[in-house]
């Protein structure tokens, strides 16, 4: 082995966003950081950068943290960075980065962006060569948790954004908005956005506003089509949604306008959401049939709610993810055998093959359907000899370093392998505990996976 | 007994289905939708034993009427409801389905007198069937409909609000079933005034029960006139099924009951 995981960085937790964004890394310079890491002293390494947090994830020695702030400060200018960096290593760096990609760390939890961002670093680390089989593990194994958390906990449920929740309710009220109309009324910043939201989900957009120049502008701007002012109660009566985001001191949809308009749309059903403060819309016209009326504080309410939801969400989540650390631990110490019981299966396989070659060479006509047989016999044989000593091995694995020694110390002699604790042989199954193929029937096929050594990191963690 | 055992997979299904609505999960819709098919499959057995091969064999009674139209409700609601991936609807349709289920059980004799069998009656008893399967289900849908709304109006958009279909799809599937059921209620109300000889009701029940059959019908058909005329839909629309709906289970409990 040569280290444990390392995380040292920032976040919204830990520090402001004027200190965040000196940090922040992008585009060609993440791969060159990285490479930086590595000439300080790492083994694997990646970056995270998000607006929410930068952390350096890594493999490395005991000094390796110190190595990595002082290249984190050399890039925020020789800014004090101390008061806002946090480090984790070994467990603690597995939990971190688990809770991390699963968005239990994040400004809102459940939010689905950090998954997507940690897969980009991995990719830009991955491009760089600066991943290995410990990192590449770990990260494997962060994006199933994270996925499980999505699908296994209410964590991601309900919308916990104003535009969002405007979405879902449309949903609710429509079967779908494809083809169905949004109106803006207004052209403020807050009604931009939540149409946006409905014309991403399919909706055609109109806008109107008392300056037409301004309704044009935004129109332009978002894909949507002009129309005048006076016309709204046209407007309305084509809308099924309606989004007012007027500066008016007063209502501008009155509770007489709206029972006009729903009479002339014939009842069908008129969603509108008011985010103007003050309000564009008489709340009695709420009470109307088949109309639907959300101010800025109902939905405000609403996200505050799914908040909640999730929060409540957390322990389960946590408690996934504590499993999951765990998992990792006992492979993370299982690979430190990894090396003998790869010698020594290779030790008992060749033995056997040599024997199984003598007799056969005795033997006339074998035909190649034999010759496969007796692969598959000297596999199945040295499955069955090293099976219980690699169990021993691999309890060994977990326990204390004290025994660790004198098991791997025992099944040296005995076997007359080479001494483990040599330079550290390569992860040959890229990053995978090595198997002693005791659960494996096709010893030929087996036996070819095995000369060939992966290159990918593992999809999934095999369990010792 | 297989009455007894059919009955107690509706009720599971009940179970899971209100399960369902309330905490959502994939493994529970899975749960009620498996315990639904189970207990229908169980309720064919029960009818072709008791009604096609049973002492009722060729028999009229309102048992085998009333089975059939538990059966036919539970059928339709696992064919559409899978189609119009409405399954959230079985938490609102299961119930009544027992009941129509537990009200056959009621009645295990027949009722209809020898003077009225014709060959005539049985088209009257399937249409009818028929008819108020798709009113049973126009029912659940429109309670559906009432309970979404009151999500969206109360500001509550949690499990129940994300599991129901939304509002615009409930109303179109109550007009739907409306429009299979009103036809076949039509029917059903002519050739009952055939059999008994215009609305000549030999008793008081009888002319009870006839009276709300027509009142279901006046009241449908309002639906469907108001809803193409004036643009009903939504609430009033629905309020207006559940009202036939009323009608019509006065109906069924009429015969449940009998003339005694």
């Amino acid at each position: 082995m040569t280290g444990e995981l390392v995380v040292v960085g920032l976040s919204h937790r830990t520090a402001p966003i004027a200190v965040r964004e000196k940090l922040a890394v992008a585009g060609d310079d993440l791969s060159a950081i990285t490479k930086s890491i590595l000439e300080a002293g790492a083994a694997e390494a990646m970056i995270v950068s998000t607006c929410n947090r930068v952390e350096v994830y890594a493999v490395g020695g005991s000094d390796l943290g110190r190595s990595v702030r002082a290249t984190l400060t050399r890039r925020a200018g020789g800014a004090k960075l101390d008061a806002h960096l946090y480090e984790h290593r070994g467990t603690e760096a597995v939990r971190h980065l688990f809770r991390v990609t699963s968005s239990l760390d994040s400004m809102v939890v459940g939010e689905p962006q950090i998954l997507g961002q940690v897969k980009e670093a991995f990719g830009v680390a991955t491009e760089a060569g600066t991943i290995g089989p410990l990192l590449g593990r770990c990260l494997h194994r962060a994006f199933g948790v994270a996925k499980r958390v999505r699908t296994e906990t209410g964590i991601a449920e309900g919308s916990v954004s104003v535009s969002s929740v405007a979405v879902d309710l449309a949903r609710g009220i429509f079967s779908s908005l494809a083809g169905r109309t949004v109106l803006l009324v207004g052209a403020g910043k807050m009604g931009r956005a939540a149409s946006q939201h409905l014309v991403s989900a399919g909706a055609k957009l109109l806008v109107t506003n008392r300056s037409p120049e301004r309704a044009t502008a935004l129109a332009d701007d978002v894909g949507g089509e002009a129309r005048p002012w006076e016309s709204l109660r046209d407007l309305l009566v084509a809308a099924d949604v309606v989004v007012c985001s007027t500066s008016a001191p007063g209502f501008v949809l009155t509770h007489s306008l709206v029972a006009q308009v729903v009479k002339a749309r014939r009842h069908r059903q008129l969603f509108v959401i008011d985010i103007a403060v003050p309000r564009d819309v008489d709340p009695a016209a709420g009470q109307l049939d088949n109309v639907f009326l959300y101010d800025v504080d109902d939905l405000q309410k609403v996200c505050n709610e799914n908040l909640q939801a999730r929060g409540r969400e957390r322990d389960a989540a946590e408690k996934l993810v504590e499993g999951e650390v765990g998992e990792i631990e006992r492979w993370r110490k299982t690979r430190g055998v990894s090396p003998l019981i790869t010698a020594l299966r290779a030790h008992v396989l060749a033995a056997v093959r040599g024997e199984i070659d003598k007799t056969a060479g005795k033997l006339r006509g074998l035909a190649p359907e034999d010759k496969k047989s007796l692969e598959v016999l000297a596999e199945a044989i040295t499955s069955k000899v090293v099976h219980p000593a690699l169990v021993e091995l691999r309890r060994a694995a977990q326990a204390d370093p004290d025994t660790q020694e004198e098991v791997l110390g025992a099944a040296t002699r005995m076997f007359g392998l080479p001494d483990p604790r040599g330079p550290e042989t390569p992860d040959t199954e890229g990053g995978h505990p090595v198997d002693d193929g005791s659960s494996q029937k096709g010893g030929a096929s087996n036996a070819h996976s095995r000369a060939e050594p992966s290159s990918s990191p593992p999809s999934e963690l095999e369990r010792p | 007994m297989l009455f007894a055992i059919t009955a107690v997979a509706y009720a599971a299904s009940c179970a899971l289905f209100a399960a369902y609505l309330w905490e959502g999960g994939q493994r529970l819709e899975r749960y009620a939708k498996v315990s639904l098919w189970l207990a229908a499959a169980l309720h064919v057995a029960y009818h072709i034993d008791t009604v096609a091969l049973g002492e009722r064999r060729g028999s009229y009674d309102i048992h085998a009427a009333m089975s059939a139209l538990s059966l036919f409700v539970a059928l339709g609601y696992l064919v559409f409801g899978k189609r119009l991936k409405l399954v959230v609807l079985g938490a609102f349709i299961t119930p009544i389905n027992l009941l129509l289920f537990l009200g056959a059980g009621l009645r295990d004799r027949s009722v209809v007198p020898p003077g009225v069998r014709s060959a005539l009656l049985p088209l009257h008893i399937s249409v009818n069937v028929l008819g108020y399967a798709a009113f049973t289900l126009a029912f659940a849908v429109a309670i559906a409909y009432l309970l979404q709304e009151r999500q969206i109006r109360a500001k509550r958009i949690g499990g129940v609000f994300q599991r129901l279909p939304s509002l615009d799809t409930l109303d179109k599937a109550a007009l739907r079933c409306v429009l299979v059921g009103f036809p076949l209620l039509t029917v059903g109300i002519v050739t009952g005034a055939i059999l008994t000889g215009g609305f000549a009701a030999a008793t008081a029940a009888e002319g009870t029960r006839q009276a709300f059959a027509v009142a279901a019908w006046v009241v449908f058909a309002a639906v469907l006139l108001l809803r193409v005329s004036a643009g009903w839909r939504g609430r009033r629309a629905a309020f207006g099924t559940l009202i036939g709906f009323a009608c019509a289970c006065v109906v069924l409990v009429g015969y449940v009951v009998g003339d005694t």
